[in-house]
Order: structure tokens, then sequence, then C-alpha cells
């Protein structure tokens, strides 16, 4: 890498960091520059983001060993992983954790914790009584030894890993003020079963229950407001379908046009956009989620695709070959004023908008592969986050900071998340093919 | 006599040549017009076209008894039809996709009650998204195709699969080129 390209891949890191973070370097950052020509640029590699450094002490549960194998191991695991994965905290080492000693409000407590390098402390006490857990939670700050947090959580003991991921959301929320993601769900496409099904996983990719029996080609899921809306082929033509979340109570759209691919719900779950065919031109349509008032959106000889909501439901990104290659366009909901938005590169498409509206992720080629690239909408700024494989549907976490996607590398296709500047990628799926994932909250 | 002899061989080995030249010329010509177009490296199966010009009215309907007695599945496997391949990224019909329909279309103005789908096909380059909105484009302009050669749009029925059933799975260019096709199914007959 040259001085001038490490110089502008800096720069870059910056402006990324920027746009990306609401802590206390983003003041700090320069001003987003006029957008360059050339505005697709590198993957960033190191964050700048201050951890909270927290000690998670194993849940303490007195009671037979049975029990700490069931219900302690695998809440403590789950917990801890949770805090790592969020972005926002760092683990202490537990092996360095103080034996015996819990209540941190003695000084010589607190500054055997502070000792470990914690700056907070996550304590908390389990009881298992019948087939019900209760577990209470209690956070200290160690350097003024308060309670800063006190919670009860109960459910059924078969499912302590949602007791940890709630609590876990609790730490982010009280902590980043923004809303954790350890209950959030990620739609996906499998084939596991020979054909194209919808399926949901947790957010970490655990939990993967199938949501459709098709035996077809069910793919494009989207998820709003507690539905899914996806494309299935089960009746030899494609046709839209909605379901819960369960993958109950299905339902199939007419639409009166061919195609019917893509579809997008609207946040408030009452509208799906969708890629509609008359006659070999496709473009972008909405109708009610109970089938009817259809609308013609886009009406180009062009080739249109890939709608999707803004978070407002006021706005519709989606992708265009007007200009002669596939570029990102947005309009709003009524299929009025209309715009260019990607201009770098020979194909730009399957955009999605970040859940507070500022950025857009999507699929980005200019010579080779596919990646992901990351555009704050205002500016025009791109970064691309991905350089391994050929990348594509991106999808925001809830909480904005990271982003779902898929990655074809060596023959298959598998998930991954990644924070939204390209750091800490993680492979979710294995085996077989995975693709276009959806991450709801 | 001898003079005469030899005159006679070498217009007879000339005529010869002749014919020979003009076979090999015959038979030249459309090759290199084939390979003159980059990236046609798989030529679809054409079949033949398997039904040979009737001698009689009377024997012509046998023929036509005869291939539309077999069932749909059988129909299908005898491939009749002719796909129509494409180009990268297009949906304009090639000069060799033009001359399978060509022979598509009499087929089926033959066999006048046979319906058909036509489904779009994508190779893996390039979103999911987009190619089943281009698989769309190629099955309508194979549907458009035919019906300006006079076959009923209402006999021809389109789908578009994108990427989504590829009839190869390897990352090379022939195996691409199977992959971007508008592709024959008899749903009727």
């Amino acid at each position: 890498m040259n001085a001038r390209r490490r110089t502008t891949c800096l720069a870059l890191a910056l402006v990324a960091a920027a746009a990306l973070s609401s802590r206390p370097l983003a003041a700090q950052a320069p001003p987003p520059t006029p957008r360059p020509a050339e505005d697709i640029q590198i993957v960033i590699k190191r964050g700048t983001e201050r951890r909270l450094a927290v000690a998670v002490p194993a849940l303490f549960a007195p009671g037979t060993a049975a029990l700490q194998a069931k219900v302690a191991d695998p809440f403590t695991a789950t917990l801890r992983s949770d805090l790592e994965y969020a972005g926002a905290f760092a683990l202490a080492d537990p092996a360095h954790y103080p034996s015996g000693t819990r209540d941190p409000s003695a000084p010589e407590a607190a500054d055997r914790w502070l000792g470990t390098g914690a700056e907070v402390l996550v304590e908390t006490r389990g009881e298992v009584a019948g087939d019900r857990v209760s577990v209470e939670a209690r956070v200290w700050d160690l350097k003024s030894r308060k309670l800063i947090l006190g919670r009860r959580y109960t459910g059924g003991a078969t499912y302590v890993d949602r007791i940890a991921h709630t609590l876990a959301n609790d730490l982010v929320k009280y902590f980043t003020g923004k809303p954790g993601e350890f209950l959030s769900t990620i739609l996906f496409v499998t084939e596991q079963t020979g054909t194209k099904e919808i399926a949901a996983m947790d957010f970490d990719g655990r939990n993967v229950r199938q949501l459709t029996a098709h035996r077809s080609i069910a793919i494009n899921p989207s998820g709003a407001a507690g539905k899914i809306a996806y494309t299935s082929y089960v009746r030899l033509f494609p046709q839209i379908w909605t379901m819960g979340m369960d993958g109950g109570e299905k339902k199939e759209i007419s639409t009166g046009v061919d195609l019917n691919a893509s579809p997008s719900l609207s946040p408030d779950g009452t509208q799906i956009a969708f890629a509609g065919s008359a006659k070999g031109n496709t473009d972008i349509y909405s109708i009610g989620v109970n089938g009817g008032s259809l609308r013609r959106l886009t009406t180009s000889r062009a080739l249109e695709a890939a709608p999707a909501w803004a978070p407002t439901g006021r706005q519709i990104i989606y992708t265009s070959d007007l200009t002669g290659t596939p570029q990102i366009y947005v309009m709003d909901a009524e299929g009025a004023g209309s715009r260019r938005v990607t201009f770098a590169g020979n194909w730009n498409d399957e955009a999605s908008w970040s859940p507070d509206g500022a950025r857009i992720a999507f699929a980005c080629r200019n010579e080779g592969d596919f990646n992901i690239c990351v555009m704050d909408f205002a500016s025009g700024q791109t970064v691309q986050a991905t350089s391994e494989g050929s990348n594509g549907h991106p999808s925001w976490s809830p909480d904005g900071e990271k982003i779902v996607y898929s990655s074809r590398r060596g023959g298959s296709t598998q998930i991954y998340t990644m924070d939204a500047n390209g750091q800490n990628k993680r492979q979710l799926t294995q085996g077989g093919n995975h693709s276009q994932p959806v991450w709801l909250p | 006599m001898n003079r005469k002899l030899t005159t006679l061989t070498i217009l007879a080995f000339a005529a010869f040549a002749a014919l020979a030249l003009s076979a090999a010329c015959k038979k030249k010509a459309p090759t290199t017009a084939q390979e003159a177009r980059p990236p046609v490296s798989v030529r679809p199966s054409t079949g033949e076209t398997n039904v040979p010009p009737p001698p009689s009215p009377g024997a012509r309907k046998d023929v036509e008894a005869e291939v539309l007695s077999m069932d749909i599945d059988a129909l299908n496997k005898k491939g009749y039809l002719s796909d129509a391949f494409f180009d990268y990224d297009q949906a304009d019909l090639r000069e060799d996709a033009r001359s399978a329909l060509a022979t598509d279309a009499q087929w089926l103005k033959k066999y006048s009650t046979v319906q058909v789908l036509v489904e779009g096909h994508c190779d893996e380059r390039g979103t999911a998204a987009y190619n089943l909105a281009l698989g769309d484009r190629r099955a309508n302009a194979v549907k458009e195709y035919l019906a300006s050669l006079g076959v009923e749009g209402s006999r021809l029925r389109t789908v578009s699969y994108g990427k989504e059933r590829p009839f190869c799975s390897e990352g090379s260019e022939s195996c691409w080129q199977q992959n971007r096709r508008g592709h024959f199914v008899i749903t009727s007959k």
C-alpha cells in the first residue's frame, strides 16, 4: 500500500468513525470531504472506540452439579459471549477474578475487582424452583462502589439463554442507550433440505428454525411489524406470500403482475414494495399487505428491482439499470422524485437502509467480485467493508452497529456478520448454502 | 486420342475439385460464423427437429399423432424445441438464438395445440434480485420473437428463475453459458 493510499485509508477511517460512532472520537473527526471521483475505498482495519471493561463472574446458583451444568454454565457462557460481541464491552479475564468475594461495597473487595482491570461488575445469582429459573442481577460501578442497576428475571429453566440475552440487552441499553440485539432474529434462505426455503436463526447463528416447506423455491424474505413477506414458486409462477414470525398463517397475495420478486414490507407492515413485471419490463410496485391497491411506482423501460423502505416509510431505495449499469436510486413512497444515489463502480444493488436512516449498505462491484459498501446517505461518502469472497444482500442489525450479509467463498455461500465498518467478521452458518439474510429486531 | 483423354481427365478432375470446394465452402461458412461470435462455447442441443417432411397428407397426420401421443414428460425429453442462449447480462437475441427460435416456431405452428412455458435463466454472476428481472426479460424476448414469427402469444407463458435454478453449477464460462438461456417446457399438448 503506498503512502497516498494509506492516507486516504486513515482519512476514511476517521470519517467512517465519525459516521458510525456516537462516542467522543466522532467530534474530533474531520467533516466529510466532498465526494471524490473514486469514492469506493479501502477496508478499515482498526477500531478506535473505547470498550468498557466488565467482570462477569459465573452465575451463583447453589445446588447440584446437574443444576450447574444445565443452568449456571450456559447462562454464564451466553452472558459473557453476548457482552464480548456487543462491541461496547471488554470482558475482564475470569482467570483473575477474586474467589469468594462478590459484594464490592467494601473498599477492599472493590479493589480486588478493580485489580482484574474491570470498571464494572455484573454479579448474578440464580434460583431454580420447579421448571422456573429466576436470576437476580446486580451491576456495580467499582470505582464509586455504587449499585447502578438491579434487575430480576424469571423464565423457564429450558431457556436460560434467553434470560442471559435479556440481561445482556439491558446492559447494552443502559451503557450505550441503544437497544441490544441479543434477542433479534435473522431471516435467511436455506438449502439444507435440497430446495430453497425460508428459515430464521438467532443473531449469533444458533437456534435455526425452518419457516417454510414449499419444496419449490422460497426466497427473498423481508420482515416488519411481526410479519414476514417472501417470494414462492410453489404455484409454479412466483407469488408474494406473507406469514407470521413463527411461519404460521401463510397467505398468498395475488398481485396481477408477473415476477413478484424481492418483496419489502413497509416499516408499519401495511404495504409491500416489490419488483413486478409486465411483458418483460420490471418496475417497482407496491401493494397492500392483504392484497389490493396495486400501484406502479416506476415507469421506465429500464430494469428496476430490489426495493427497500426507509425506516420512516416515506422513501424507497431500489436498483435501476436506466443508465446502462445497475445503480441505486431513491424515490418517495408514491414513486415521485426519483434520483440516482450511487455513481462509483459498474454494479450497485441490493441496498438496505440503516435503522436511523443515515446510511445505506449495498452490494457493490467495480471489477471482479461483489463487496459490501456502506454509504453515508447525506454526503455520499462510501466505504468498502469487505474484501474477500463475493458478497451481497446486506442488512442492518436493529442497533445499526452491525451488518449481516452473504459471502460466497470456495463454491459455498454462507452468512456472516460484521461491524458496519468492516471489523469483527463472524461466520454464522456452515455447510450447504445460506443466503439473503435479513436482520429483524 | 491420348490428348483427348488427358483433357477429359483434367475436366473431370476440375469438376470434382469445384464440387468438393463448393461443398467445403458451404460447410465452412456457417462454422466460421458461429466461431466468430465470442462466448458461444456451448451450443444448445437442438434435437435436430426430428420431424421429417411427410410424403403425403395421410402420413403427415400419422407423424403428428405419434408426436402428440407421447406424454408430456416424454415430449419434453425428446427436445423438439431448442433453447435460446444469451450473452452475459444481455436479453437481446443472438443470431444462433434467432435461428433456433425460427425452427421452434415452425414446430409450434405445426403442433398448434401445444402450450409452452418459457423459463428465463441467468448465470450466477450478479445479484439474485437483478437476475430475476434479467431472466424475466430473456423469457419475454423469446416469447416476443416467437410471436413475431406467427406463434400465438396465448400459447406461451413466461417465468423467470433468475439464478435460482441453474442447469450447471460450476464457476466456468461454459457452465455460465448453459445457464444463460430461455428454456422451453411443454406444459400441454
